[in-house]
């Protein structure tokens, strides 16, 4: 008889979905809804919230911020964290686990102090702007205050310990063996990353970014600490919409696409791997 | 400076006794707040502490208990909309600028002016049966003196002369969302020669300010001032005073805003949720009497640098030195201070339009 290990999903499926369903269709419900202010909401079910978000430049412009940052933080966070991961992986002494417990501590300490250390680095007489004025390379010190560079470090700093655990194990799946093989065969370093590491780490490597790019594309705190009140992610709005202007609805419907535009954005990647796939450029 | 501390310190502890032996407060036993929890809304770090310094020990020596739900006024009245009206607290901090919507949203009840006998001491503008003043901060310029000097920048008088070379991404700016954001940014409307209808003067001004930060907690002067970010900054007296006592040389200036005012008042005022009932009530009014006291008002000014309404507490705080350099304790210079009524105001549309300059 087969063991249907897939009932034991259910009960964290079931509450993991009613704990989803139960806050986002009460969010999805209220944006249907005219803002009236104050809390209040109409009494018509309407689409002029959406409407309003789909045709202007503010709100969309606010979209493709969360999306351009949640994406780069994706990016440079894989970029570094790839090699660091690799070479954890490929330890072979004691210090590799020394190494990732480093990193695992560092992901508890909470985000408002990791974001409070950089701005004290990035301050203009942190240690940072300091140096590189003293050797010129900077002549005005360099801010991540209130620009989209700051808050892209800022979710960096947030995601790059997530990310550099969740490639390590990726990369622990990768046979040492067929790095060895292909050196053997006379492939150089480049050549072995490129042709052998790379295209076996490619799903794990997707899911990863996809992953990363989840988080940032909620992240609040980083936005709001290094925006500097004029970089408006999607996250940020709904907060300054639902707490400040208490315009619920409203802020309802940024929830709503802000969600939407994930589920989306997953949805394409996933399928555009599905096509790589089937074009054998990766192997899953 | 340290020697009028002192004195202003032991004049606390000395007015402190005078209230602990009943002079000041209205009619209160032992033993008549018996089992009643009082919740009360305001914002954390000193404000609370200051209430937990001088009111708690009082209330509960009547038999009470007082717990705070910490949070800016905005976060606090998001807490009672959510609520329907069933707040988490029955006595809440409100801002000058949220007074309409306070009002608007019919959740809170008539003060019981009869049951405030301190409001004697202030005038009788701050008090009404809908809510009670509670303090007044002093919106000011504050800038870094010696850094000033060395670049040659001249000391301004008013918010346009922050748009200089040298100021260029070294400027912070309170965000409107903040609790002085309304007020400074209606102050550099007016200034720019904006109106209650037309505020582009304000946001284009704001615009050439090359501002690094609109800020959202006052706290980020003081350290953005320590690590060199900004020379100048619009903020609350209270911070620039608190800038000047950690070590760093800043000045305030009291814009010059037209139409005869000068200088910036933010008013906060004290407000009792309808969802408040039976002794919690009794207790709501006891609160704002004994934040009216001489000793609180003087107490709250020296730790959090707001400017009592409190007469008495006024005249006292000319014994410290640095309190008189940054803020203005004449009353007749006070009552100059542009003091906005938003009644009427469609705050949303500012805001929105706010963020559409702002915005990166």
């Amino acid at each position: 008889m087969t063991a249907r290990w897939g009932l034991v999903l259910l009960p964290p499926f079931i509450f993991s979905f009613f704990l989803v369903a139960a806050s986002q269709s009460v969010f999805l419900e209220l944006s249907f809804f005219e803002d009236l202010g104050l809390g209040r909401k109409g009494e018509d079910f309407v689409l002029d919230n959406y409407t309003r978000f789909l045709t202007d430049s503010f709100y969309l412009h606010a979209l493709w911020t969360t999306i351009k940052t949640s994406a780069l933080a994706a990016l440079f966070t894989l970029v570094l964290g790839f090699p660091v991961a690799y070479l954890i992986a490929r330890m072979r002494s004691q210090w590799a686990m020394v190494l990732i417990a480093g990193i695992v501590v560092a992901t508890f300490v909470t985000i408002v102090i990791k974001v409070y250390g950089l701005i004290v680095i990035f301050s203009a007489n942190g240690i940072l702007n300091r140096s590189l004025m003293e050797i010129g390379i900077l002549s005005e010190p360099f801010t991540i205050f209130g620009n989209v560079s700051g808050v892209v470090i800022g979710l960096m700093h947030f995601t790059l310990g997530f990310g550099v655990l969740l490639l390590y194990s990726v990369i622990q799946t990768i046979p040492r063996s067929l790095e060895d093989a292909a050196a053997i065969h006379g492939a150089n370093r480049w050549r072995v990353y490129r042709r052998v590491i790379f295209p076996l780490a490619l799903p794990g490597v997707t899911v990863g970014a996809l992953m990363i790019f989840n988080m940032c594309m909620g992240a609040f705190t980083s936005a709001a600490l290094l925006g500097g009140g004029r970089v408006f992610t999607l996250p940020v709005l709904v907060q300054r919409v639902v707490m400040m202007e208490l315009k619920f609805s409203m802020g309802a419907t940024l929830a709503a696409i802000l969600l939407v535009s994930v589920i989306a954005i997953n949805l394409l990647s996933i399928f555009m791997l599905r096509r790589m796939k089937a074009a054998h450029l990766v192997v899953v | 400076m340290r020697g009028s501390w002192k004195v202003l310190r032991a004049g606390l502890v000395a007015g402190s006794v005078v209230a602990a032996s009943g002079a000041a407060s209205f009619t209160a036993v032992a033993g008549e707040f018996d089992g009643v929890t009082l919740r009360v809304g305001t914002w954390g770090g000193s404000w609370k502490a200051n209430m937990v310094e001088l009111i708690v020990p009082k209330f509960e020596a009547m038999g009470g208990k007082i717990e705070f739900v910490t949070g800016s006024p905005q976060a606090n009245f998001a807490k009672v909309i959510t609520g329907r009206g069933k707040a988490p607290f029955d006595v809440m901090e409100v801002l000058d600028a949220q007074i309409g919507d306070a009002m608007e949203s019919g959740y809170f009840q008539k003060v019981d002016l009869s049951k405030i006998p301190n409001k004697k001491y202030v005038d009788d503008y701050q008090y009404n049966e809908n809510m009670v003043g509670s303090w007044h901060t002093q919106e000011v310029i504050c800038y870094h003196v010696d850094k000033f000097a060395e670049q040659g920048i001249p000391v301004p008088k008013t918010y346009a002369d922050l748009i200089h070379p040298k100021l260029a991404g070294k400027v912070s700016f309170p965000d409107i969302n903040s609790g002085g954001g309304l007020a400074n940014f209606t102050a550099i409307n007016i200034a720019a020669g904006g109106d209650r209808d037309n505020v582009q003067p304000g946001l284009e001004l704001i615009n050439k300010m090359k501002v690094l930060k609109f800020w959202s907690r006052g706290g980020e002067t003081l350290s953005q001032f320590e690590s060199g970010d900004i020379l100048a900054a619009v903020s609350n007296g209270g911070w620039c005073l608190r800038t000047r006592k950690a070590g760093v040389n800043v000045d305030s200036v009291h814009p010059v805003i037209g139409n005869g005012n000068v200088g910036v008042a933010k008013v906060g005022w004290l407000g009792i949720l309808k969802s408040a009932e039976g002794k919690n009530v009794e207790a709501a009014h006891w609160f704002i009497n004994e934040y009216l006291t001489e000793e609180f008002q003087l107490l709250f000014a020296v730790k959090s640098g707001i400017v009592p309404i409190n007469k008495n507490a006024i005249a006292r705080m000319h014994e410290d030195e640095v309190i008189r350099d940054i803020l203005v304790l004449d009353q007749e210079k006070i009552a100059n201070e542009l003091r906005f009524d938003y009644t009427g105001i469609n705050l949303s549309a500012w805001t929105d339009q706010w963020n559409r300059m702002v915005a990166k």
